[in-house]
């Protein structure tokens, strides 16, 4: 039987690692999650680390990130303070998903949820 | 003083004339991006034989058919007498997986399957590097699929965080299952025309739309 790890990884701790180690868990059988949404030169960097990555073993990943929009904020507070945080964090509110093309058949975006099919 | 001043004025003129009579001016670039199988070779090949009377590449049903970035130069099209000329510019589909195994399926000996493969994850690298390059792009989805693909999503992200302008093409709607209002459902702040490259339906509203973009 496989052993598939879903690991839970927060933003800050993803943009300190390096591309090569976040490889090495994908590779690994590890399916992560990361409480924000990638920037848009993020998730183009995976994919150009990911296509260097492919080989007979490893054939690439599946990624889908949900991000939060201002309009599912409850009150303008929410808003001021999300805008303010992502100024000053980078953060985006949401979460991203990706995992190993050989476990993660595929990622549905419903739009509002994630639906990861294995 | 004066003389020096005259002798500036002089060199200025010069350089304004020659400047204006030598300086090169910059070719337009126009890119067609998507996934893997949207249609944009066949995209681009109903540009060229409309506009040129060739084709660009070669089309096939197996994935990652266009591997390398192909481009033609000095097309011209017009449209409600406006015209504009440009190197379109087409590119490896994106994926964030090439699986060679997929490619035998299709019925490829592993070796070519294999080498096909290591080329079209080349092919992929390629395509995101020369986003930068690019004055306007034609993003071309799939009309049959979901739109809200990751490829699409980060496609679109990155044109939108370089201000690149960019027109969305929602290919194949000859198809009976073709859906193009669940592309415009789905990214509604965009530009977006419904078209068959292949039929050649609704071209002219493309060529319309690219020569308001830009």
């Amino acid at each position: 039987m496989r052993k598939i790890k879903i690991k839970f990884m927060p933003y800050e701790v993803f943009r300190k690692r390096k591309l090569s180690q976040i490889f090495n868990e994908l590779k690994d059988s590890t399916i992560l999650l990361i409480d924000a949404k990638l920037s848009a030169q993020e998730e183009a960097k995976i994919i150009e680390e990911t296509m260097k990555k492919v080989s007979g073993k490893f054939s690439g990943i599946e990624l889908s990130s949900l991000e939060m929009h201002d309009g599912d904020m409850a009150t303008h507070f929410d808003k001021i303070k999300n805008i303010l945080l992502e100024t000053i964090t980078g953060k985006k509110r949401g979460m991203t998903i990706m995992g190993p093309a050989k476990i993660v058949r595929k990622i549905e975006k419903d739009p509002e949820d994630l639906l990861l099919y294995m | 003083m004066v003389i020096k001043r005259l002798r500036d004025g002089i060199a200025l003129r010069i350089n304004s004339l020659f400047g204006s009579i030598f300086r090169k001016k910059k070719v337009v670039s126009i890119g067609i991006y998507g996934p893997v199988n949207a249609g944009k070779t066949t995209l681009a090949n109903r540009i060229c034989i409309d506009w040129l009377g060739e084709e660009l590449g070669k089309v096939s049903n197996i994935p990652h058919e266009t591997r390398e970035i192909q481009m033609k130069e000095n097309v011209t099209i017009k449209n409600n007498g406006k015209s504009l000329t440009f190197k379109l510019i087409d590119t490896p589909g994106i994926a964030t997986k090439i699986d060679f195994e997929d490619f035998v399926k299709h019925g490829m000996k592993k070796k070519a399957a294999k080498e096909r493969a290591k080329e079209a994850t080349k092919g992929v690298i390629e395509s995101i590097k020369w986003l930068e390059k690019m004055d306007l792009v034609m993003v071309v989805l799939d009309s049959t699929k979901d739109p809200l693909d990751q490829v699409n999503i980060t496609i679109l992200g990155n044109l939108d965080a370089r201000d690149t302008p960019f027109v969305i093409v929602a290919n194949k709607c000859d198809v009976k299952r073709s859906k193009a209002s669940r592309v415009r459902d789905a990214f509604p702040k965009y530009k977006i025309v419904g078209v068959s490259a292949k039929t050649g339906f609704n071209i002219e509203e493309l060529y319309h739309s690219l020569l308001e973009a830009l």
